[in-house]
């Protein structure tokens, strides 16, 4: 079972992210983690290779700036066999569009039989690249996925919805886009660190992947930021404090006086 | 042959019947410390006079046992009385050689002494032994676990000095006293006049008794959890000499090792020796705040735990080990295998639960009469669950992540780290800004705020109130802002060292670069404080560090921070109230600042301290240490609701605290309490900070 996850840096989220003055994220001012959502289809795809009792090669594919592999290592410590980076100048300010091209054709250069992904990113927040890629690549798109099974042939998930969820199954190769309830990401081993040293992240450029660099990049970019501004700041909070009955009964009543209940 | 045994029946069937007990437990003895040697290395050698002055002061000055006062007379007085009576012993095992060589000068005068003294110690041991079986069998304290080891060894003992006691008597019966046996002699005023067959038979069968039940004691001993009779004289010996709290270094580097503690093959060999001292006494266990409030965890059953592991692992080894000639002649394999010792401690001599409830306060470590050291055991083992197998309580996984990403464990940004500083009357310069000015070299000394002070709204008013102490001293300080990030402290004592080793690497080279080696830094944690002093030499960081209650015990001890006298009455509710002060275990315990907290209380004019009933290096922990401050604590009783008791039991209007896990511990505790709301909780700074006097904007300042 080949089973390939998107896995995109994106700036620390506590909080710190800021737009550089071209009014793109500013990657160089924070430090890189891997998008929090990534980090769920990861451990999704962890998962059903333990299910499988072993039997999967987990490939990380990933888009982004040349200091990518740092935050691509962090994967291969929780247990991704290796990465496939594309990173090329002319990417910068990318949209989401070029971004699914892009990886679309990247995927085409693998071998797989399942690509998982998280619902969006952290930074970007578009949460439309991985349906972009399916339909680029004509795979079944299986959204909004809380529990994931494969078999040999096909992938079933519960895809949940407000009434509760709804089970479907496509054959393989296919896209499943995962939320936060296939469970807690794992906290790699030390172990896990060690050996992510030695494991091989392959580079490629646009070139390498037989794409034009006007038809991708930022140049060609179909959306674009025209202002930012910060959000308001947030209204003082109050803080109740005392035994809990006593505390419960207070944020009870302050709450019952904005009747939010 | 023996003119002094003479008339001993039989004499000389002592010397097989001892020296081959004494064989028998020198074998016994070997084969645990097979298991020993196949432990990991330890160094705890060097420092000679050190480690001989500890034996004076922890074994013949039985220093911890008297903390418990009844309980420690009692030890005390079997202790001295057992080593006196060897002396006896010794002499019937040597032929009278030893009182031979006694009796030479001064005419027998000195063995009389000897002997007499021997007469007094017997009773008091058989009086300590009757209080021993006293509190074993009827008011039974929690701390000791009622065993039939426990009763037949002090049977043995009372055996020992009994039979030695009634044979002189007898003797003294039939022959007259020997010079100084008065107590024998007070004995045989009852016996004189019994046929002289009676007591002939008696004094044999109380003398060969005596003897009898000293090899039998030997015999038993190796077996017995009071093998502490022999191993606690090595174990104070080879004691832990470096500071309390520097957790031992770890090589991560190192691919083919086993990270921390899995099996006991992984403990030290030290660790195992510390296992094979345990005499189950319980004070550590009575010591500990998570066994008080009752959470599984129990130091003394974790050692034993261990104990009984290394002891499994020797069964069916001979006594004496073959040859290696044998071995192969026959296929014999007698060594002890390492699959022996393959089975993992945790579900084992401790659970996995009890790994997680400790707070590394060291109280264990500190109650221990014979040194052992539990929490680098404990550390050793989440080092092993958290970096092998990433298995630990679900919540760290946010802190580790918050840690090692945000460099805070709030995972907060670091943006918001000078945010406390907003507002204050006077600038608080950073390092970075005095470098640049070229003004580096004015600085006195760097505050290092810690991550709690940056962070929780709570602690940012203490980091104000040092701020504004330093100011009003007059003295220069900056702090590191951005710069600074946690010191590690919580991740290491977790288990993560990986963690821990990337923060401290990485303020290591931040306080370099700004050559803080040269420079005196000041804290108000007691978890940087510790990490920063007692363990970044480790990683090669060599800073002078001073936790703020000594700080500012100095500035007012040099008058650079003057109070101003009584407060007007009415000024607020807490004016000249009350306090108590709750001391820290990383800095009472482990680092043994006690004096200076109270000094500066001491100073502020008309305040009044009262003490808790577990104070200064006796402090209980406020729950949050060890990384506890990250945990759901869903087991048992809440640590600092048991902590706020003791607070609120000296009637103190305000708890003083010098730690910002203590104060958030406190705070909470204070409030759930009954009668709590009412008792405020105030740093030490804070104390200060609201009794400083003004200072005129011309006055000269003293040097430091």
């Amino acid at each position: 079972m080949r089973i390939v996850v998107l896995l995109k840096p994106v700036p620390d989220t506590t909080g710190q992210e800021r737009l550089g003055p071209d009014l793109r994220v500013d990657r160089a001012a924070v430090p890189a983690v891997i998008n929090p959502n990534d980090e769920y289809a990861l451990e999704a795809a962890l998962r059903l290779m333990e299910a499988r009792g072993g039997d999967a090669a987990i490939t990380l594919l990933t888009m982004g700036p040349p200091a990518a592999p740092e935050t691509m290592r962090k994967g291969l410590a929780m247990g991704a066999h290796r990465g496939l980076l594309v990173t090329d100048p002319a990417l910068g300010g990318a949209c989401s569009l070029s971004t699914a091209r892009v990886l679309a054709a990247a995927l085409g250069s693998l071998e797989f039989d399942l690509v998982l992904a998280g619902v969006d990113t952290s930074d970007g927040r578009g949460g439309v690249v991985a349906a972009a890629i399916a339909s680029l690549c004509g795979l079944p798109y299986l959204s909004y996925a809380g529990q994931v099974e494969l078999t040999d042939t096909a992938v079933r998930v519960r895809r949940l919805s407000p009434r509760g969820y709804d089970l479907l199954e496509a054959p393989l190769p296919a896209m499943v886009v995962v939320t936060q309830t296939v469970g807690e990401p794992r906290y790699p081993s030390l172990k896990g660190i060690m050996a992510a040293r030695s494991k091989e992240i392959v580079t490629r450029s646009l070139a390498d992947l037989g794409l034009a660099a006007d038809g991708v990049g930022g140049a060609a970019a179909t959306t674009r930021v025209l202002e930012s501004r910060p959000p308001a700041s947030r209204a003082a909070t109050r803080v109740v404090r005392g035994p809990a009955p006593e505390a419960a009964e207070a944020v009870v009543a302050f709450l019952a006086e904005r009747r939010v209940i | 042959m023996f003119p002094l045994y003479a008339d001993v029946p039989a004499y000389p069937l002592v010397f097989p019947l001892f020296y081959g007990a004494v064989a028998f437990f020198g074998l016994a003895m070997a084969r645990h410390l097979r298991v020993l040697a196949l432990a990991k290395p330890s160094s705890p050698f060097g420092a000679i006079p050190l480690r001989v002055g500890g034996l004076a002061v922890y074994v013949f000055g039985q220093a911890k046992l008297l903390k418990d006062l009844r309980a420690g007379l009692m030890h005390a007085a079997i202790f001295w009385g057992f080593v006196l009576l060897t002396i006896g012993t010794a002499d019937i095992v040597t032929g009278g050689l030893i009182q031979a060589v006694v009796s030479w000068p001064a005419g027998g005068l000195l063995w009389a002494a000897v002997t007499a003294l021997q007469n007094a110690v017997a009773v008091l041991v058989l009086a300590a032994i009757a209080y021993a079986f006293w509190r074993r069998l009827v008011t039974r304290p929690a701390r000791l676990s009622l065993s039939r080891d426990a009763l037949l060894i002090l049977a043995l003992i009372a055996g020992v000095v009994a039979s030695e006691l009634l044979a002189m008597a007898f003797e003294a019966a039939r022959a007259g006293a020997r010079p100084g046996a008065f107590v024998a002699d007070g004995l045989a005023m009852g016996l004189r006049g019994l046929d002289r067959g009676f007591l002939d038979g008696a004094f044999a069968v109380c003398w060969w008794a005596h003897i009898v039940l000293v090899a039998a004691f030997l015999c038993y001993l190796p077996f017995s959890k009071h093998l502490h009779i022999a191993t606690s004289l090595p174990n104070v010996y080879l004691r832990k000499l470096a500071p309390r709290g520097e957790l031992p270094a770890m090589d991560l580097e190192r691919e083919d090792a086993t990270f921390g503690v899995r099996t006991i093959a992984d403990l030290g060999w030290k660790d195992l020796l510390d296992a094979f001292t345990c005499t189950e006494c319980g004070r550590c266990q009575e010591a500990c705040p998570a066994n008080a409030t009752g959470k599984p965890l129990n130091p003394k059953a974790m050692v034993m735990g261990m104990r009984h592991m290394a002891v499994e692992a020797e069964a069916g080894l001979p006594l004496i080990p073959n040859s290696p000639l044998v071995r192969e002649t026959y296929g014999l394999d007698d060594r002890l295998s390492p699959e022996r010792l393959a089975r993992p401690i945790v579900g084992d001599a401790i659970s996995y639960e009890a790994v997680w409830d400790c707070v590394t306060c060291g109280a264990c470590v500190e109650a221990c009469p014979v040194l052992i050291e539990h929490v680098d055991k404990i550390v050793g083992l989440r080092r092993n669950l958290v970096l092998e197998d990433s298995r630990f309580p679900s919540e760290l996984t946010g802190a580790f992540r918050s840690m090692e990403q945000a460099g805070n464990p709030w995972g907060l940004p670091k943006t918001a780290r000078t945010d406390w500083t907003r507002g204050l009357p006077f600038d608080v310069p950073t390092v970075a800004e005095l470098a640049t000015q070229g003004r580096l070299d004015e600085l006195d000394v760097l505050y290092w705020v810690g991550c709690a002070a940056a962070f929780d709204e709570r602690n940012k008013k203490v980091a104000r109130a040092v701020a504004t102490c330093l100011h009003a001293a007059g003295l220069r300080f900056a702090i590191l802002g951005q710069e600074e990030s946690c010191t590690g402290d919580p991740a290491r004592r977790m288990g993560n060292d990986y963690v821990y080793q990337i923060l401290a690497t990485g303020n290591i080279e931040t306080l370099s670069r700004y050559g803080m080696e040269r420079r005196t830094i000041v804290t108000a944690c007691p978890h940087c404080f510790n990490a920063i002093g007692n363990e970044y030499p480790q990683l090669g960081g060599r800073f002078e560090i001073v936790h703020h209650a000594a700080f500012l015990r100095r500035l007012l001890a040099d008058g650079r921070l003057r109070l101003a006298p009584e407060r007007p009455a009415g000024d607020g509710p807490a004016a000249n109230a009350a306090v108590t002060l709750h001391d820290s275990c990383y800095l009472a315990r482990y680092n043994d600042v006690v004096a200076e907290p109270r000094e500066v209380l001491g100073r502020v004019p008309g305040l009044e301290l009262r003490e808790m009933e577990k104070t200064g290096r006796q402090t209980f922990c406020c729950g949050a240490g060890g990384g506890r401050m990250w945990m759901e604590e869903t087991r048992g009783t809440r640590i600092n609701a048991e902590r706020s008791r003791q607070a609120l039991a000296t009637g103190a209007g305000a708890v003083v605290t010098e730690c910002p896990y203590c104060m958030t511990m406190l705070r909470d505790g204070l409030a759930a309490a009954e009668g709590g709301a009412a008792v405020a909780s105030l740093d030490l700074a804070e104390v200060l900070a609201g009794r400083l006097r003004e200072v005129p904007a011309d006055r000269e300042l003293p040097v430091l």
